[in-house]
């Protein structure tokens, strides 16, 4: 049986289940409006703040459930991933754990391949009454956060073109390394992504409806 | 005893991996290592080395257990399917079982069938 088989809880709430450093609510994102997405001032990647939107160009605001610590460089993605995974599959229906699973993987994935060590990787599994989704926000250098930008917004003009892209250059090989893993979350399992930027904090969010 | 069912299995920790018939490999679990490719790379190329010296017309490898595989994962199955579509002389069709329950393997191994279709072959099974 595949770990992602099982049913979902009869009741959708988890109340009781809370992991330990579960809070209410996510301050400080917002949705993505016309000028935070148009190179000005609030671009993602070159100071200040700003939020590159994804299909439905909404922060997802919600209860976190979920909300785990952890250090760049460290050797923490094979088991907070299977954490998260389990969780997920006992909290949500299949279909949404398994997208879930390759979000929380990718995402922490990249934190902790490119983040800061000089601040903490934060790792969140939150929902709202009809979206759920996973957000991991580091610290990152400029640079990272310019690639990052660039590449999600590939992705999002056209995320099957960019998988394939992607795909090839993994044979191929090249630099920069070829960068599959948003193009999975986003293509392969169909999450909608968002990058917020505050200074050097970047928080992606890749979410699903419930 | 075909050089097939002889190669050497490697010991990995969440992924478990059988030699299910002369030509058919079955692989189940989850691929989460950083870089798999230290136990898995040089497995793959010697089933590929096996199947050759074994003139064998058809590899099956069974990932439909797999459950969920990381992206360096995914580049070892691309990795064997370009060493089939490279090879100049008799070669084999690498088909891949995988589940249509499993999300993650429904748009790889199609992406995958389009790199190398000459070579591939995608089975769906529940």
């Amino acid at each position: 049986m595949s770990p992602f088989d099982r049913s979902p809880p009869s009741s959708s709430s988890p109340s009781g289940a809370k992991a330990p450093g579960a809070d209410l609510g996510r301050p400080g994102l917002r949705a993505a409006d016309a000028s935070s997405r148009s190179g000005s001032k609030s671009t993602p990647g070159s100071g200040g703040s700003g939020t590159f939107g994804g299909q439905d160009n909404s922060a997802l605001a919600g209860r976190s459930l979920v909300r785990i610590l952890c250090t760049a460089g460290s050797g923490a993605l094979e088991y907070i991933h299977a954490f998260v995974t389990a969780y997920s599959v006992d909290h949500f229906r299949g279909a949404v754990a398994q997208r879930l699973s390759v979000g929380a993987y990718e995402l922490l994935s990249n934190a902790l391949n490119f983040g800061s060590v000089s601040s903490d990787i934060v790792l969140e599994l939150i929902e709202s009454d009809s979206v759920v989704g996973v957000r991991v926000s580091n610290e990152a250098i400029p640079a990272r956060i310019s690639m990052l930008t660039e590449h999600l917004l590939r992705l999002r003009t056209n995320a099957e073109q960019t998988f394939m892209e992607e795909l090839r250059r993994s044979v191929t090989g090249g630099i920069p390394r070829p960068m599959l893993g948003l193009a999975r979350v986003t293509h392969e399992v169909g999450l909608t992504l968002e990058l917020h930027v505050q200074d050097r904090r970047i928080s992606v969010t890749a979410q699903c409806r419930r | 005893m075909s050089h097939f069912s002889s190669v050497q299995i490697p010991k990995a920790e969440t992924v478990a991996i059988q030699l299910t018939a002369p030509n058919q490999v079955k692989l189940s679990g989850t691929i989460t290592q950083k870089d798999p490719s230290n136990d898995l790379a040089g497995f793959f190329k010697a089933l590929h080395t096996a199947a050759l010296a074994d003139k064998l017309t058809e590899v099956r490898a069974d990932v439909s257990g797999l459950t969920f595989v990381n992206s360096s994962a995914i580049r070892l199955f691309v990795d064997w399917a370009t060493w089939v579509k490279n090879e100049r002389g008799q070669r084999y069709t690498l088909r891949f079982v995988t589940s249509r329950n499993v999300t993650w393997q429904k748009t790889s191994f199609m992406a995958l069938m389009s790199l190398a279709k000459e070579v591939l072959a995608i089975e769906q099974v529940s």
